[in-house]
């Protein structure tokens, strides 16, 4: 349809693309994640994102830093998605987005470790806990659901929520902290 | 942490409930207070982080992916074919999806160069790990700060050259051909291209030349260097020359000067070992091993067991390394004298016995590294003292037993008639069974049976107080690790050997 979408059949460029792209998904998601209300809002961003991400990868220059490539390109789409859509939403101001992008990409390299180190933390919670997790997590579900299945009031839940979120941050600050400053 | 009542306004925020007056105060809130936007980020990070551990992807499919779907075309049609898409791949399927859909949805996107930071260059790239943590395959490094504390990851700097860490370890690259190694067992292979390659540690560097080299550098104390093939040039902090090694050589760098050492090269896991360890130790092995060694420990003829797990280990004067799984532990002997105490089975005797551990043992030159050696060999027949040999053979001699006229050994015990220490370091599962009534020694290497001795004289075995490592003469050392050590009352069959062996392989 368009001659800026590459060769379908350049093999190499497109395992390249897939390799690249699977590799720095959590941290692009992670970033466009911050600057709007919800995950679904975060996921609907991140496919049009990978779509430019895909045409404009002819362009990217090997060994240059997908991330921050990738990064910069999902901060315009988030912006012209905040244009669409903060009339009708709870968004925050285009102002204070730009403030979180920006304090955002100053600290990634600390906030890839606490993504990591998430990892960590999440094998220490209660095998209850982990499945609970799991399942308000999951993209097909309401939290009334899962609140109601797991035996609390839709309030008691959220409660559980915030108070599991506050544990797990305070286990990844806990394991950083033993890394001295660099 | 900010306060209860604004980290519960991000909260809501994140969870979609917050009001129109909460967005007002958010908004206020984050222009005016850096410490809340950091709060807010780090939270939201969280959220985004959760989201993906709770749908976890399977590595191995991604690689299987990619090689069976070359291009996007097939990605269209393979949907009607392809395999259910259970959980793991889900993720990879959406981001395939989304790729499919290129043609469908075109959005130009002009611009973005200024926002492009200074682009930082990837210095090496995870090939292959083992273990837990976050340094996948594929992820890039470039000058952050690394720390594993379990397992053990493989990386191909940007020059070609492959470096395999194991933890628990903490390290950062400077450049492609500068790594800072602060902690942990490094082990380097070396090609031309990437001649130069620097590894630095607190107390010294060493300068690769073309090789194959290892790196040790324990906690705090001194860093050691081991050639295993070319030639390194060590150079302690502080001191003024420094010192061409060549293969087989080791140093400690310590203080400013580098003392010599004996070569340990089965220390560190290198390349090759790594592509044999992965795929049995990312599978159930481990739980399968598990599973068997709770079963063996409640065979009633069990003198010892010991898996080096429990907080409450052997006294002695040893260091504590990874054993053959991600976070599991085994004793490591490494300067003579090094040593662990056992006292068990010693009030009574043992007409048969059975002994068998995996051990990752240098090939040293002191003439034994002891197993197992009991405390009484002069005084009561039937001690038992279980080693390795010179010649590499594993030996199981037992005070006043005599070898029966047609033996083949010529140093008057039974040997085993394999080498057992493999010349790349490799863990081997090492048994013996003594058989007192049958009057036999037979030896088996990796679950394999080796060899049947006979005795003229065949005492009952007797324990007791008991040492592994190094004995109480000059001769006598252990240097390497043992892991998951079994001393039974009975003789185990070539099966149960066998068994056992394959429950506790960590390769393929």
């Amino acid at each position: 349809m368009s001659s800026t979408v590459p060769d379908t059949n350049d093999n190499d460029l497109h395992r390249e693309f897939l390799r690249a792209f699977t590799t720095h998904e959590p941290a692009v998601r992670a970033f466009v994640r911050r600057l709007v209300p919800s995950r679904n809002d975060a996921d609907d961003i991140l496919q049009e994102v990978s779509i430019v991400l895909w045409e404009k990868f002819g362009e990217f220059h090997d060994g240059g830093d997908f991330k921050a490539w990738a990064c910069g390109i999902a901060r315009f789409k988030v912006l012209s998605w905040l244009r669409d859509k903060g009339r009708h939403r709870l968004v925050l101001d285009t102002d204070v987005v730009e403030l979180v992008a920006e304090v955002s990409l100053q600290t990634e390299s600390r906030l890839e470790r606490q993504r990591i180190a998430l990892e960590s933390c999440f094998g220490k919670i209660s095998a209850t806990e982990r499945e609970l997790l799991t399942r308000a997590y999951r993209r097909d579900v309401t939290m009334q659901d899962v609140a109601t299945s797991s035996g609390r009031s839709i309030g008691g839940f959220y409660q559980w929520l915030h108070r599991m979120r506050k544990l797990l941050l305070q286990c990844i600050r806990r394991e950083l902290a033993e890394e001295p400053l660099t | 942490m900010t306060n209860d009542f604004n980290f519960g306004l991000v909260q809501r925020y994140v969870d979609g409930t917050a009001s129109a007056k909460d967005m007002l105060q958010l908004n206020s809130q984050l222009r005016d207070s850096p410490e809340m936007r950091q709060e807010f980020i780090e939270l939201l990070n969280l959220d985004s982080a959760l989201s993906i551990v709770c749908e976890p992807v399977n590595e191995e499919e991604v690689t299987a992916f990619e090689v069976k779907r070359p291009s996007l075309t097939q990605v269209d049609h393979s949907e009607a074919d392809s395999p259910p898409a259970d959980s793991s791949n889900r993720l990879l399927s959406r981001s395939l999806f989304r790729l499919a859909a290129v043609a469908a949805c075109l959005t130009l996107l002009i611009g973005g160069t200024w926002w492009w930071h200074a682009s930082q260059q990837v210095w090496a790239t995870v090939q292959n790990r083992i273990g837990f943590g976050g340094l996948k395959e594929g992820i890039e490094l470039r000058g952050e700060l690394h720390e594993i504390d379990a397992g053990v990851v493989q990386l191909v700097t940007a020059y070609g050259a492959e470096i395999v860490i194991e933890a628990p370890a903490k390290f950062q690259f400077e450049s492609a051909d500068r790594l800072k190694l602060t902690r942990g067992r490094l082990s380097a292979s070396v090609p031309p291209a990437a001649t130069g390659f620097t590894v630095m540690t607190p107390s010294g560097e060493a300068v690769d030349l073309g090789t194959r080299f290892g790196v040790d550098v324990r906690g705090i104390g001194p860093a050691e260097i081991h050639v295993f093939e070319g030639e390194v040039i060590a150079k302690a902090s502080g001191a003024s020359a420094s010192d061409n090694l060549y293969e087989g050589d080791a140093v400690r760098m310590d203080q400013g000067a580098s003392a010599s050492r004996e070569l340990r090269s089965s220390a560190f896991i290198q390349s090759a070992e790594m592509s044999e360890l992965t795929p049995h130790v990312t599978s159930d092995q481990r739980r399968r091993a598990e599973e068997y060694v709770t079963q063996l420990r409640r065979d009633p003829a069990l003198i010892a067991m010991l898996d080096f797990e429990s907080d409450q280990l052997p006294p002695g004067v040893f260091h504590i390394a990874q054993g053959r799984w991600p976070r599991s532990r085994a004793p490591e002997f490494i300067d003579v004298g090094d040593h662990m105490r056992l006292d068990a089975g010693g009030d009574r005797e043992w007409p048969q016995l059975t002994l068998a551990a995996w051990v990752r043992l240098d090939q040293v030159g002191a003439p034994y590294q002891s197993l197992l050696h009991t405390d009484g060999w002069e005084s009561t027949p039937g001690q038992v003292h279980w080693m390795v040999t010179r010649h590499t053979t594993m030996r199981l001699a037992l005070a006043g037993n005599t070898l029966a006229p047609d033996a083949e050994e010529l140093e008057g015990y039974p040997d085993s008639r394999t080498p057992v220490l493999p010349k790349q370091g490799r863990w081997v599962h090492l048994a013996t069974v003594y058989d007192a009534t049958a009057r036999t020694v037979r030896f088996y290497l990796n679950g394999d049976f080796d060899k049947e001795t006979r005795q003229a004289i065949a005492h009952p075995a007797r324990l007791g107080a008991a040492q592994i490592g190094n004995w109480d003469r000059h001769d006598r050392k252990l240097s390497g690790r043992v892991d998951e050590l079994f001393i039974f009352g009975r003789t185990l069959s070539d099966t149960e050997i066998q068994t056992l062996y394959e429950a506790g392989n960590p390769y393929r």
